[in-house]
């Protein structure tokens, strides 16, 4: 048993259940109120199974809005900013590892400060960027990012990673005659595994939920994704809670799989993932 | 096979200077050891011929090539570094073909190389397995594999042993001393290990501060020490070293000089000097005698005297070394 165990004692397993229970009754009232029936008001007091059951509500959310064409688009849009974004940023991140140390600081300092831009202050700049390249009512502006690493997070989490690998072995490669891309891909990329899913998840998440760019953005509705179908269905009939919390839980249900999936490769610990060659 | 010679080489970290002026020459075929205290700089000139480091000054030369200016790769050298950087996501077989396979050598060749190699370490048993399987030990053993797989014209060897037990360290050094004589090439192997040094070494550098204190085989430097430096670095325990107060009861020496003696040629036997002992400690076969005269004596466990007793200590004339004080260098010829 860790120092960690031991000081935690018994107290350890009620309070992890706490949170747990915490962050998941949201959810759970989210999924037992999509399963009532269509129109009904909500419950007075916190139900977590519904009576009847009724699956009707989700039915009533895909016939008032096409959820699954903008299903379909939002994964579109996830397949393409997604890698390019951990492409990118793990690019970047790699690329910050072989600048030189002042220059290196130089660019982890403005990253940060860029990191601290309110992301609805740059809207109207890059909304008059997108309509003079005439690129307004397509996926590009939403994809775009992606091309910068999505964030400047992304991209210090991947030099923070590959600046945790030991020298030497970058060294040993590079002794062999190894190009930077080449040292990218084959020594840095399989070392910082967990880093790569983890940047991939959030990065998913980040594109699966934004509703800001989509709105500004995207016009017409057949290009919709998700969030603005779920604005769309909110905009219909905004007192079904049963039909919008339906919504929700198409909306919700690919981001917790997704996590799911995920978790067991970053959240993987054993003697194997851990040692890096010291 | 080639040699590698430094001239003049210097390089400097801010204000400090991590090799000051370095001359060396790594013969062909030859086992030269650096050996000097942490932060003498001896990573630093290996890293420097390896092409790793930059130089500010000097040149270096691999062959007949200056290779001063000429990119890691080109320089046609192995290097076996001290955490071994051994890829953790590759098995021993891939870590070993790793140099070939970035040559994009032919897979019969990388085959044939990556099985003459790990055969040539004992590296065979594990091949399949990935490096944190493994033993220190084994890893060395990869770590040298992938050095040879290449057949470069030099080995660079940054304190390989540094990380391993006391046995298999030993069982190491035997090991490195066996595959330079079966490969035949030029190696630079450095280390802070002394007994590592004089056992491995066709020839030893002693190193400090960035400066070549001593070049010579490992009898020269150990017995014929240039200054009390290299004197008191080699040898366990490190030498005694009298004034000429300390010492007028043996010898009489001139004022400003100092008197070394090994702890091995001070005898405890006849009719020396009288001195009593202080602290008696037991290495295995011998022990080590400590006198209240400033003198440490190297005897056979067997014979060692009890702490406490009076004992009669004395040494040769030609023996023991003589210093200037003031600079450190070698007085006696």
């Amino acid at each position: 048993m860790r120092a960690g165990e031991r000081r935690w004692g018994g107290w350890r397993q009620p309070v992890a259940i706490a949170v747990a229970v915490a962050f998941l009754l949201p959810l759970w009232f989210m999924v037992s109120g999509s399963l009532r029936e269509p129109g009904t008001p909500p419950p007075r007091a916190p139900e977590l199974i519904p009576r009847p059951l009724s699956t009707v509500s989700y039915d009533r959310a895909f016939d008032l809005v096409d959820l699954g064409r903008h299903t379909v688009n939002s994964l579109i849009v996830a397949a393409l900013t997604v890698p390019l974004a951990v492409l990118v940023a793990s690019l970047a991140g790699f690329a910050l590892l072989l600048v030189a140390g002042r220059a290196r600081a130089v660019i982890v300092g403005l990253s940060f400060a860029a990191l601290m831009i309110p992301v609805t202050a740059l809207l109207v700049p890059r909304f008059a960027m997108f309509r003079w390249l005439g690129l307004t009512d397509t996926w590009a502006p939403l994809v775009a990012p992606a091309l910068l690493g999505l964030s400047p997070f992304y991209v210090l989490l991947f030099y923070w990673s590959f600046r945790r690998l030991p020298p030497e072995l970058l060294e040993a490669a590079r002794l062999e005659g190894m190009q930077p891309f080449a040292m990218w891909r084959r020594v840095g990329m399989p070392l910082v595994r967990p880093v790569t899913i983890a940047v991939a998840l959030l990065a998913f998440i980040a594109s699966w939920g934004n509703f800001l760019e989509p709105l500004i953005y995207v016009f017409n509705p057949d290009l919709y994704t998700l969030p603005l179908g779920l604005r769309s269905l909110e905009t219909l009939d905004r007192t079904n809670y049963p039909v919008l919390l339906a919504g929700a839980v198409v909306a919700t249900a690919p981001v917790v799989l997704a996590f799911v999936i995920a978790q067991r490769y970053f959240l993987h610990e054993d003697r194997g993932a851990g040692w890096l060659g010291r | 096979m080639s040699r590698i010679e430094l001239q003049g080489v210097r390089k400097r970290f801010g204000a400090t200077a991590a090799l000051d002026g370095v001359d060396v020459e790594a013969k062909d075929g030859e086992l030269l050891v650096v050996v000097g205290p942490s932060g003498c700089g001896k990573s630093t000139l290996l890293r420097c011929i390896a092409g790793l480091e930059a130089v500010d000054e000097g040149t270096i030369r691999i062959g007949d090539r200056d290779v001063t200016n000429v990119k890691p790769a080109a320089r046609n050298v192995s290097m076996v570094f001290q955490s071994y950087a051994l890829f953790p996501h590759l098995t021993v077989r891939e870590n070993i073909a790793f140099g070939l396979v970035v040559r994009e050598e032919p897979k019969a060749v990388v085959r044939e190389r990556v099985a003459e190699a790990s055969k040539l370490v004992g590296a065979e048993p594990f091949l399949d397995r990935r490096p944190y399987e493994l033993s220190g030990g084994e890893r060395q053993r990869v770590a040298l594999a992938r050095a040879l797989v290449r057949r470069p014209e030099a080995y660079l060897l940054d304190e390989p042993l540094s990380n391993l037990d006391a046995g298999t360290r030993v069982e190491m050094r035997t090991e490195i001393r066996r595959l330079h004589r079966e490969v035949g090439s030029t190696m630079v192997h450095v280390t802070h290990d002394q007994v590592e040094a004089m056992t491995i070494g066709d020839r030893v550098v002693v190193l400090d501060a960035g400066r070549v204190r001593q070049v010579g085989t490992p009898d020269e430097v150990y017995s014929r020490p240039t200054d009390l430096f290299v004197a008191r670095f080699l040898g366990t325990p490190a030498i005694n070293v009298l004034t000429p107060q300390e010492a007028r009861a043996f010898f009489a020496i001139p004022e400003g000089t100092v008197l070394g003696v090994r702890p091995e040629q001070v005898r405890l036997d006849g009719d020396g000097v009288p001195s009593r002992v202080e602290l008696v400690e037991v290495a295995g076969s011998d022990a080590y005698v400590f006198l209240d005269r400033g003198l440490v004596a190297r005897v056979a466990t067997d014979a060692r005297p009890a702490e406490g007793a009076e004992v009669r200590a004395r040494f040769d004339r030609e023996a023991a070394h003589l210093f200037d004080e003031a600079t450190g260098r070698r007085i006696q010829p």
